[in-house]
């Protein structure tokens, strides 16, 4: 293993950049979004005065939502196969959770082998498809159909945003922590966020069925 | 005691949300404040219209509130404390205590008046009538005698006669000198009424309830004093009646269907049809024509000038015996203050046809006002 | 170092996953836009039936005529005009007339006068 030092190119630059772009603009929307909904002032001016955190918060939204799109439309098959990974689920899945992957100090155990995404992380894929799609559907009409929406509908949209918001941060710092300060997950940062590759020997301890089925670089 | 003639009636609190949907409500854009921040009223054109408060979706908009003044008053042996409730407040009241829009509380609500103590309990319904009289009068003096120009426009919308007067002051001699019901009713209670009741006008309190908030305005305005006393002294809007009588501990559902007190509180089938945009069109049609033609009526109804259409037009052939002729008297409606402008500017420039136009702020009428029960319906 | 990738590819299984989720999101979107506009109309419903219940009323009423309202004919012969039912008299005109804008000063002067002398 350390003569040869094989490594894995688990995210491709298309991916990784739309990772980036989601990232950037989650934390940007989430801090002028409850910016402006609990009045802290230092937020909105920020950015420049009153009012203003809510236009750049629209604005990242459009980002927010283009960049996934734009990576769907010009990488349908990578989006298809990343589906197609967080919707199937196996035994071997329902045994990770069992066993929290691990994860959590006390809870002992083998995990079992799992995909390029273990149980938890198709979990909080399918956390990220639904936020994000909550996020656009309440989102936009709150902005574009302010007016012509009746009050009742309006509140109920905001209520979701609100509860989506608070969900989806608590996921993303979860996912945050796991990313890159557990030291047990941490390993893989890089695969997402600098050059994309892993360990080999990470991967075929941590993804093995997804492992088996790779090759190699001829 | 009056309320100072400038304090707000309608105020934006902290609770804004900046969600921006009150400012396209506004009728006159007398709120300002982009999508984020946090929203503001210009009571210089604010027209306490309420549109803003029933419709934002956070309940953050408040009205001025003196029921503990009524309180008070109540509870005051040296006050006679007089009541008058809108015909608009009768079939909304029953929403908040769960009954269906439209329900007819007519007969709970005259009977919870009664067990708040009123002293006097009578219906604005009576002085709907009387500004009947007096505008229809006052139409047929302009239109056969010329007494004053045409179109008339009705005179009962407080708000719309605050727009008119901030907007359009080469208008004010087209609008009715009538007063509104609520403003006739005070006056003739502490005249007349004091007089029959053998009651001292200055400890006389008379308070009105009504769907409008800008009623609270109007009430307040310097020159409704033609009694020697502010005419009306306290306007409670429907929900604040309802809040009373919850507080009161009053079953309100189970209340006995009781009638106004006698003296100024009968009223007719025209008075009722006020609260409802084209009600007081027609109630002047059924009047105008029985009198002009000196015929009687087979069918009251008026239903060319019905509707829930923001600006309507009718054309109806009234025989004036006078005149020995018919008149095709042609009338408009507009409900929903912000399609006035066209119509007034027509008349401004000389080109309007009509004789007779009814405006209310409200979008359907005063049973649509800012002083009525928040419907959250989907 | 060498490296190891991923097959590239898209099997049928994972076309039709991807294309479904697709799908479902534009179908939601659809579904909850026309939930929007049904929304709306309920919204305003509660204003016509209202409406209805004040038509009502007044098909209940036994008197459907203002100039009928017996309590207002005996305030015109007893107090507005002694004797007969005539609006617009001098005293209707002092209770129940007003005037607008730039006239309100003169009659605030006059309701004053008037009180002075009925004192």
């Amino acid at each position: 293993m350390r003569g040869n030092h094989i490594q894995v190119l688990k995210h491709a630059p298309q991916t990784r950049l739309m990772h980036w772009v989601h990232l950037i603009s989650f934390l940007g929307l989430a801090v002028t979004g409850f910016g402006f909904y609990f009045q802290l002032v230092a937020v909105d001016y920020a950015f420049g005065g009153i009012g203003n955190s809510s236009i750049v918060h629209r604005w990242l939204g459009v980002l927010f939502v283009a960049g996934p799109s734009l990576y769907i439309l010009s990488n349908y098959d990578r989006f298809a196969r990343f589906i197609d990974t967080i919707s199937s689920f196996s035994r071997d899945d329902f045994q990770w959770f069992k066993t929290m992957g691990g994860y959590i100090p006390g809870l002992k155990g083998d995990v079992p082998p799992q995909d390029k995404y273990n149980a938890g992380q198709k979990i909080l894929g399918w956390v990220v498809i639904f936020g994000s799609l909550f996020f656009i559907l309440t989102g936009f009409p709150m902005w574009l159909f302010r007016h012509s929406l009746p009050a009742s509908s309006l509140n109920l949209l905001y209520t979701i945003h609100l509860w989506d918001a608070v969900l989806s941060t608590l996921a993303v710092l979860g996912h945050f922590f796991l990313a890159a300060i557990h030291p047990k997950s941490r390993v893989e940062f890089g695969s997402m966020m600098t050059n994309g590759y892993v360990d080999a020997a990470f991967s075929r301890q941590h993804n093995e069925k997804w492992y088996a089925d790779l090759h190699g670089n001829e | 005691m009056p309320v100072a003639s400038n304090a707000k009636i309608i105020e934006i609190s902290a609770e804004c949300k900046a969600c921006d949907h009150c400012s396209a409500i506004c009728p006159t854009g007398a709120i300002s404040g982009v999508l984020g921040q946090q929203h503001t009223i210009d009571a210089a054109h604010c027209v306490n219209c309420g549109q803003c408060l029933i419709n934002c979706p956070f309940q953050a908009i408040h009205d001025l509130s003196r029921l503990d003044a009524v309180q008070a008053a109540l509870a005051d042996p040296r006050r006679y404390v007089v009541v008058q409730a809108a015909p608009a407040v009768r079939v909304a009241l029953g929403e908040e205590f769960g009954l269906p829009p439209g329900a007819n509380v007519k007969g709970q609500m005259f009977a919870a008046l009664r067990s708040l103590k009123f002293d006097q309990i009578y219906d604005t319904e009576f002085a709907a009538d009387l500004t009947i009289l007096e505008e229809g009068t006052e139409l047929i003096e302009r239109i056969l005698h010329s007494r004053g120009p045409l179109p008339q426009f009705t005179s009962c919308c407080p708000a719309w006669i605050k727009y008119a007067e901030d907007r359009y002051p080469r208008l004010l001699p087209h609008i009715s000198t009538a007063k509104s019901p609520q403003q006739m009713f005070g006056a003739v209670a502490k005249t007349y009424a004091a007089q029959k009741l053998q009651v001292d006008p200055a400890q006389m309190v008379v308070v009105s309830i009504m769907p409008c908030t800008a009623k609270k305005y109007e009430c307040a305005r310097p020159e409704m004093i033609a009694s020697g006393y502010q005419d009306v002294d306290i306007v409670l809007t429907t929900r604040e009646l309802a809040t009373l009588i919850k507080q009161s501990g009053i079953d309100f559902l189970g209340l006995p269907d009781q009638a106004a007190d006698k003296l100024i509180g009968s009223s007719t089938g025209a008075a009722t049809i006020f609260g409802v945009t084209g009600g007081v069109m027609e109630a002047a049609l059924r009047t105008a024509y029985e009198v002009l033609s000196g015929e009687q009526l087979e069918k009251v109804e008026f239903r060319s000038v019905r509707g829930l259409a923001p600006v309507r037009e009718a054309i109806v052939e009234i025989p004036v015996k006078a005149l020995g002729k018919k008149v095709p008297v042609k009338v408009c409606i507009v409900t929903g203050l912000k399609y006035v402008d066209p119509v007034v500017l027509d008349v401004l420039a000389g080109r309007s046809p009509y004789h007779f136009i009814e405006v209310m702020n409200c979008p359907g009428g005063c049973i649509n006002g800012g002083g009525q029960p928040i419907r959250r319906d989907f | 170092m060498s490296v190891l990738i991923e097959k590239s590819g898209l099997n049928r299984r994972q076309f039709l996953k991807g294309a479904g989720l697709l799908t479902a999101t534009v179908v939601i979107s659809g579904l909850l836009a026309k939930f929007g506009i049904k929304a709306f109309a309920r919204s305003t419903a509660y204003i016509g039936q209202r409406a209805a219940g004040v038509y009502s009323l007044d098909e209940a009423m036994t008197i459907r005529r203002s100039h009928q309202n017996p309590e207002v004919l005996q305030l015109y012969q007893e107090f507005l005009s002694p004797g007969e039912v005539k609006p617009l008299s001098e005293r209707a005109h002092h209770l129940l007339h007003t005037r607008y804008g730039s006239d309100i000063p003169a009659l605030i002067a006059d309701l004053k006068i008037h009180a002075l002398h009925a004192a």
